[in-house]
């Protein structure tokens, strides 16, 4: 090995706690760029081979009941590849010890369950047979969470029917990836489940032979999906049709995208941060070990090394450090996509997960790391090259101070000597003590910008479920009826409030605009019902017209006062123009809403009950889900109560880990940036430490005076760390919402106070663990040696 | 005025300092370093004492235990009634802080502190210091307060150490190479104030040099060899730094 680069190593042994902590930076980045790319492609990659191995459809469309035959009418659309009929069936099922309402939805299959488009992949058991009565494939997720296996039996109340089924397989299909029951907002695998029974079967049990409610097609390469949906309204309209919608509208592809798209903004936001702190670490570190190492520069340019030998020995200490830093980031992001992607498969239900990180993910990850150490030895390397022999081995002009504002300030404030010698070196470096300054606040941003999401999704589930839900019960039924029902309803002991509202399914139209969307009404003397802004007032419905959310507006470009055109799905399928009169800033979906009369007027059916708000007394409540249970006309009840325990725990699951992972990671960020900076003080410092040692201060007062510049510079990190969250927090918060869900930017008091907390206790421990050395200083050591 | 006294009263008056069998050894590895090979002696208070001997013959070594910067392997060492080699390190720290001055060879300021900064550093700690602005006039330094140390000659930064050193008013100087870094006209000054010093705030004054000149300024010489003592002489009369000649 040349002398040169046993150099190298030795210097690198020599400040190994720092290169360590840059490496715990750079590898901060590494990680989380491999693990949200890695994850982001491996589910992406997942999903499309998925898609493309179970034939997922293009274009759906739902309807009331329409023959069999209508299919062969529909593939004669011009873009329409292959389409398929099926029936689609919302059932109640009674499972013995369940008080609450657990729901299915159940598909038609072809013999052995095999189909077209959307096709079933078995894990277990085997497919239904065509008209076998009471066979069905039930999904993985519902099977695991409720102890399901085949050969087991379940009750199930099918359009008024009570039916024993029996489970003769388990499966999965690429149209329920995320499973949710209607009017929920998560999946609940155990309160929601998909079944699979053969389509005459299906038929004969709903009493719908020959006849479909679904369709499901695919489309030729380069056709117009809009031409379609238009063409199919039309053929569907006299059939019920509820409006056909391509896959950017189908609610499990939907939130399979709305993933991907937030994997891709965490890829492209949190490893720069990591990448510009490691920059400024090189940068700040490796200008120390030159201004230390002048003399020696200046020996081996006297002995006839080359500036660019010299250069390159200074840029291999850059790139060590950096590679150190690759090899952890590539262990932990491999490691933490692993653990993501198990997280990912406990909501999101693959057949199969493709969890590979294809080298080149960690070859952009390497360059990245690499570029902005080499970015980061550049201010170095330009010095090296910048000195002269004769210059190098002069000893360096001594440090010029000066009395600062600062200073005139402290003066008046009866600073001491201590008090000076802090802030004059930090206006002695002060590029360095801004990178520390920034560092420390990056890291503060980024923790606070991702623990600021737990706000927000608290904010979301009070807005939508304390201050716009007041009902314990939505009972959802079969199909929109009169007043009667509320009185069936209201007679059932322990019922304390009956409200009707109902959702009709529209299209809306602005020039080319389109949207579709389920028009929401209650009563106008509605208790249980109402609609909060994000500001948290409550917006009454408008007593004629509609009032659209803020997302749905925008995506619709209408503003109040205009008007929209409103083709009505349902009811008698009016066509007719409408004023907007208001809208409304949601976190929710994109949503319209009217009052009962207005949508009375739409539909104009005469059902104005679709489902009914209950509020109940919790004592009779298992007595009146058996009761729900019981009534045919009962499609599904949803309890506020367990749907918020579902998010919540959802909220537990998920974030908890990943706020462990920004935790983790602000906190490298914090002992990368203090450790260095501590260590280059304090090695700047040591003959004034010992001086004062000597002079007769205490360690621990001669310790305040590294820590005082380091709580100091940690201070000032602080507001800019608080300010920088707040902006990240911002557009994070924005780049994350979606046609789902606005996620609000609601960050809580306690969510800056936790952010500074971790911040300041990882700045502590770090500074007292070098500040230790304070303790071990080498009072006649420091002191024999010049400078 | 200190040419009252005799220096060999000065030398057997009550002694500032006592050692029996003060020992230092280095373990480097391998080899041990044997840097004080058993030293006794006795210092008087208010004595002005200049250690001679050639690099590495334990001179500073016996300084810096002396001055409770370092401890010995084996030996004791008392100030006035104190063991010092019994004491931990946090009272060996107030030792220093109540007692000692400080005068190095390369002047040890805090360059980003003043000249009046640097000595308030130690006036902020003592129990009766002088007022920092009277002690850098001491110096003759009362016009270059406002200055920092990149601002001042060499024999002015020394001069600011001395300042810094004597603002406590100690019982005792230890100089370590003091003019060492300086010019003869620049040393004798440094000198001068340190004389004035032992003068007038009777501090005890312990001066290591390689430079045999000095050694006519003080009341006793050791001349250093090997880790120890090799030999004691003892002045009849002192010379004024002035005198000396570099």
């Amino acid at each position: 090995m040349k002398a040169l680069d046993l150099k190298l190593l030795r210097d690198l042994w020599r400040i190994r706690g720092q290169a360590l902590a840059i490496a715990l930076v750079v590898g901060a980045a590494t990680a989380t760029f491999v693990m949200s790319l890695g994850v982001y492609r491996s589910l992406m990659e997942t999903r499309d081979i998925y898609y493309e191995r179970n034939h997922f459809a293009d274009v759906f469309s739902g309807m009331t009941r329409a023959p069999r035959s209508i299919v062969g009418r529909i593939e004669t659309i011009e873009g329409v590849r292959h389409a398929e009929g099926r029936i689609i069936q919302y059932a109640t099922l009674d499972i013995p010890g369940r008080v609450e309402s657990i729901r299915t939805v159940i598909n038609s299959v072809g013999e052995g369950g095999e189909t077209d488009l959307n096709r079933l992949t078995l894990v277990a058991g085997r497919g239904p047979r065509s008209s076998a009565a009471g066979e069905i494939v039930i999904d993985e997720a519902f099977a695991d969470a409720n102890g399901f296996a085949p050969g087991d039996e379940i009750d199930a109340l099918i359009y008024g029917t009570r039916e024993r089924l029996t489970v003769v397989g388990i499966g999965l299909a690429p149209d329920y990836i995320y499973a949710i029951a209607p009017g929920e907002l998560i999946p609940d695998e155990s309160r929601f489940g998909i079944f699979w029974m053969g389509e005459r079967a299906l038929e004969a049990a709903t009493n719908r032979t020959e006849a479909i409610n679904f369709i499901s097609m695919t489309l030729e390469r380069g056709a117009s999906e809009a031409e379609v949906i238009r063409r199919l309204d039309v053929i569907l309209a006299p059939f019920g049709g509820t409006g056909a919608y391509g896959r950017d509208d189908h609610p499990s592809n939907a939130f399979v995208d709305n993933e991907l798209m937030q994997l891709d903004v965490m890829t492209t936001t949190i490893p720069p941060v990591f990448l510009i702190v490691s920059t400024f670490l090189v940068y700040i570190v490796l200008g120390r070990l030159i201004s230390t190492e002048r003399e020696q520069i200046g020996l081996l340019k006297a002995f006839g090394y080359t500036d660019g030998a010299i250069a390159w020995h200074y840029l291999k200490f850059a790139l060590a450090i950096s590679a150190l830093g690759i090899l952890i980031g590539w262990a932990a992001g491999a490691w933490m996509g692993r653990g993501m992607t198990a997280l990912y498969t406990e909501y999101y239900r693959f057949p199969f997960l493709y969890y590979r990180i294809s080298p080149s993910i960690f070859a952009i990850a390497a360059l990245l790391a690499a570029g902005s150490a080499v970015l980061g030895a550049m201010g170095g390397v330009r010095t090296v090259i910048g000195l002269t022999p004769a210059i190098a081995m002069a000893p360096p002009q001594p440090p010029i101070y000066k009395t600062g504002f600062l200073e005139r300030v402290g003066q008046k404030a009866g600073f001491t000597s201590i008090g000076h010698m802090i802030v004059r070196h930090i206006g002695r470096w002060p590029v360095r003590s801004g990178i520390t300054v920034f560092g420390v606040a990056l890291s503060l941003g980024l923790l606070f910008s991702t623990m600021q999401f737990l706000d927000g999704t608290n904010e979301m589930l009070e807005a939508n479920f304390f201050r716009a839900q007041n009902q314990d019960l939505t009972v959802a039924l079969i199909e929109a009826g009169n007043e009667e029902v509320l009185h069936n309803l209201a007679s059932i002991p322990g019922v304390l409030r009956v409200e009707a509202t109902r959702a009709a399914s529209a299209r809306l139209r602005n020039g080319h605009r389109s949207e579709r969307v389920a028009i929401e009404s209650a009563s106008s003397n509605t208790r249980l019902w109402s609609r909060i802004d994000a500001s948290g007032r409550e917006i009454p419905l408008p007593p004629a017209g509609l009032m659209l959310s803020g997302q749905l507006a925008a995506k619709l470009d209408i503003r109040a006062g205009d008007r929209v055109e409103v083709d009505m799905l349902e009811g008698r399928r009016i066509r007719t123009q409408i004023p907007v009169v208001t809208t409304i800033s949601e976190y929710i979906g994109s949503r319209a809403y009217a009052d009962s009369v207005t949508l009375e007027r739409l539909t104009r059916d005469n059902s104005p009950v679709g489902s009914a708000l209950l509020r109940i007394d919790p004592a009779a409540r298992e007595d009146i889900l058996d009761e729900l249970r019981e009534m045919p006309i009962v499609l599904g009840v949803t309890e506020r109560r367990a749907t918020l325990d579902k998010f919540r725990e959802m909220i537990d699951d998920n974030m908890i880990t990943m706020i462990g992972f920004y935790i983790a990671f602000a906190s490298a960020i914090v002992i990368g940036v203090v450790y260095n900076s501590a260590r280059i003080i304090f090695s700047e410092r040591a003959r004034e430490l010992a001086t004062l040692r000597v002079l007769g201060y205490h360690k621990q007062e001669v310790g305040l005076i590294l820590l005082g510049q380091i709580a100091l510079l940690v201070a000032l990190a602080v507001p800019v760390g608080c300010l920088t969250g707040y902006a990240l927090g911002q557009s994070l918060a924005a780049a994350f919402s979606s046609d789902l869900f606005r996620l609000p930017f609601a960050p809580t008091r306690g969510t800056y106070g936790f952010s500074i907390v971790v911040v300041l206790v990882a700045a502590a421990l770090t500074a007292l663990i070098v500040a230790r050395r304070v303790a071990r200083l080498d009072m006649v050591r420091v002191l024999k040696a010049r400078d | 005025m200190a040419e009252t006294t005799t220096n060999r009263d000065r030398s057997t008056a009550q002694p500032a300092f006592r050692a029996t069998g003060l020992r230092k050894t280095y373990d480097m590895g391998e080899t041990q370093v044997h840097a004080l090979r058993g030293v006794d002696l006795e210092i008087g208070a208010g004595e002005v004492l200049v250690l001679l001997g050639p690099s590495g013959s334990g001179k500073s070594t016996l300084l810096n235990i002396v001055g409770a910067l370092d401890r010995p392997t084996a030996g004791q060492l008392w100030y006035e009634d104190t063991e010092l080699t019994a004491l931990n390190d946090h009272a060996l720290t107030r030792f220093r802080r109540a007692h000692v001055g400080f005068i190095f060879q390369f002047y040890n300021l805090i360059p980003s502190l003043t000249a009046e900064e640097n000595v308030r550093l130690v006036t902020d700690i003592a129990t009766d210091p002088m007022p920092a602005a009277e002690a850098l006039e001491l110096v003759g330094l009362g016009d270059r307060r406002a200055h920092f140390p990149a601002q001042l000659s060499g024999g002015e930064q020394q001069r600011v150490a001395v300042a810094r050193a004597i603002a406590k008013r100690p019982h005792v100087l230890f100089c370590d190479e003091p003019t060492g870094a300086l010019d003869s006209k620049t040393g004798i000054k440094v000198l001068e104030t340190l004389a004035n010093a032992n003068a007038e705030l009777g501090a005890t004054l312990i001066i290591i040099t390689h430079n045999a000149g000095i050694a006519g300024m003080a009341d006793r010489v050791f001349n250093f060899l090997d880790g120890r003592i090799a030999s004691i002489e003892v002045n009849e009369t002192r010379i004024a730094p002035s005198e000396i000649s570099w």
